[in-house]
């Protein structure tokens, strides 16, 4: 009984420890300057509104937001027909030397991002494509890869053969079927993995570091990393604070949305991995 | 299909996502290995073929050494609280009740939020000027413990230890507790009746029956912290006087900071298989089971 109680006290804490700190930094996103170092743990005494309005205007944080959302939805847009089109292939249409690219694919999950940096910083700048959104999003594109064909052409492996075989018959070539029936078919394995890689993407900061300078092309972790060092001479920490509430929100949302199924990938992939 | 509208479909489905990945994953891989063997400087192509010189100089870089060491107490340090909180909870996280359904969904929390966030969140909870923690600390009388965490040697490592596992904690949770449900129930039960609690079911029940997810989860703790970079470069910058340096934050420091490009890449290479090694040796170590076969 004890230990019970125990357990379930150290759930608790541990819940605890999870939600504090995020409800502190949504609780002092609403306080004036003052308020934050008089007072750390109190609450405000009226909601600083204005703290998201100078976060989201003067902070260019509205500017950060669209280059991540550009940047995100451009990624996807690329990344789920060439990625399920890949795993479609894996799945469906042995070939000499399958494994062997599979596992070239595969391998790029096993490869630390930092092994590549450099040279992809002299390929992206040989390209004129440093600093660039569009650079960026290739860049990407290229290393959401592993994970999305690795996770697709496991669903398309489940998917019912004779679904194939009736487009077949109706006089639907192989790339039609495709396109008709079998990823329509595979729909909620693209939106998982869909997901998966929206929230890596908005979240995504080494890479982007390392690829974009330019203060009107930052992406929010970069733009909100770069806040925290102007707000250490400016110390508008109010705005800063608010700032972080904008960049968490969208992609806690998101999560909470699908959640079960972000556990079960998440979950298989680490343990098949 | 005759074989060549066969070939022609195979080769156009693949062609996107195969010239995306080759150009930008995997030529700059092989690339990588081959920019560690030049001495090479600046943007310009004037680079000089230098065989081992950059592993001979890293070898003998004090920065290197410290760096490592830096990663492997990180290590060490934080996969053992992940472990020993996340087996404490397995069990319990694991269960169908709505309360641990609930609580499921909330560890993932740190998880799903940036890298940044979860940064800068540390870096204000341990704020000495208007930190939760300090605060917290001034409050039960405790002023001499309120010190300036993440900027006094001693302690600012340890802090973005605790910053990191707070971050990758709830993974290794949910992880366990699949691995448990994967169990029928009867088996834990049975054992839990046969009075096989606390200690006793950890080493005869949990462990034996996790041991497959266990080599995996430390296998990705140590990638995990030997690739730290994030947290650190938001932190501390690898400060202060390179108290929390580690293998990434120095070599994001050669390469875009000095423009020692072929040296950063050496750094790369020699990481990189530091981590193989790493992983190798934990698989190995915790190849057998100890309580298999036993009954």
């Amino acid at each position: 009984m004890i230990r019970r109680v125990l357990v379930a006290g150290g759930l608790w804490v541990f819940a605890l420890s999870v939600v504090v700190p995020l409800l502190w930094v949504l609780v002092t996103a609403f306080k004036t300057g003052a308020e934050i170092f008089t007072s750390p743990w109190g609450l405000p005494h009226t909601l600083q509104w204005e703290n998201f309005a100078r976060a989201w205007q003067e902070a260019g944080i509205a500017r950060y937001f669209m280059n991540s959302l550009l940047v995100t939805l451009a990624t996807l847009a690329i990344l789920l027909p060439i990625g399920a089109m890949a795993a479609y292939i894996f799945a469906r249409y042995p070939f000499r030397g399958a494994k062997w690219l599979f596992g070239a694919f595969l391998g790029g999950m096993m490869f630390p991002l930092f092994l590549t940096i450099v040279p992809l910083f002299f390929l992206l700048a040989r390209l004129q494509m440093l600093d660039t959104l569009h650079g960026l999003t290739l860049v990407y594109v290229a290393y959401s890869l592993p994970f999305t064909v690795f996770v697709l052409t496991g669903f398309f492996q489940t998917l019912p053969q004779e679904m194939l075989e009736a487009a077949l018959i109706d006089g639907c070539g192989h790339a039609r079927a495709f396109w008709k029936v079998m990823l329509p078919l595979a729909k909620p394995g693209i939106i998982v993995v869909g997901v998966f890689n929206a929230i890596g993407l908005w979240n995504e900061y080494p890479l982007a570091l390392v690829i974009m300078t330019s203060d009107e092309r930052r992406t929010l972790p970069l733009g909100i990393a770069n806040l925290l060092m102007v707000e250490q001479y400016q110390s508008d920490w109010g705005a800063l604070f608010a700032g972080l509430v904008i960049v968490m929100l969208p992609v806690l949302f998101v999560y909470w949305l699908f959640r079960d199924r972000i556990h079960e990938t998440m979950v298989a992939g680490a343990l098949k991995g | 299909m005759t074989p060549r509208a066969r070939a022609a479909f195979i080769t156009g489905f693949l062609l996107p996502a195969t010239t995306l990945y080759a150009v930008f994953v995997v030529m700059p891989v092989v690339q990588a290995f081959a920019f560690s063997l030049y001495r090479w400087r600046g943007i310009s192509a004037n680079r000089t073929f230098i065989g081992l010189e950059n592993f001979r100089h890293l070898f003998a870089d004090p920065i290197v050494w410290m760096a490592l060491r830096h990663n492997l107490l990180l290590f060490v340090g934080t996969s053992t609280a992940i472990l020993v909180v996340s087996l404490a909870l397995a069990h319990a996280i694991g269960s169908d009740s709505r309360a641990a359904r609930l609580l499921r969904s909330v560890y993932l929390f740190p998880q799903v939020i940036s890298l940044v966030v979860v940064a800068i969140l540390w870096m204000f909870i341990l704020n000495p000027s208007f930190g939760i923690l300090n605060a917290a600390l001034k409050a039960v009388g405790l002023e001499r413990w309120a010190i300036a965490w993440l900027g006094e040697k001693p302690t600012a490592l340890a802090s973005i230890g605790v910053a990191h596992v707070w971050h990758a904690l709830g993974f290794y949770i949910m992880l366990f507790a699949a691995a448990l449900r994967t169990i029928p129930p009867d088996v834990i039960e049975a054992a839990t009746l046969d009075g096989a609690m606390g200690l006793t079911r950890l080493r005869y029940v949990t462990l034996p029956l996790l041991w497959a997810v266990l080599r995996i989860a430390l296998v990705y703790m140590a990638i995990g912290t030997m690739n730290i970079f994030s947290l650190v470069f938001l932190m501390t910058q690898g400060g202060p006087d390179r108290a929390t340096e580690v293998m990434l934050t120095y070599l994001y420091e050669q390469a875009f900071k000095h423009s020692e490009f072929g040296y950063a890449t050496a750094l790369a290479v020699v990481n990189f298989v530091l981590v193989m090694a790493l992983s190798g040796a934990i698989l190995a170590l915790f190849r057998h089971n100890p309580q298999e076969g036993k009954a």
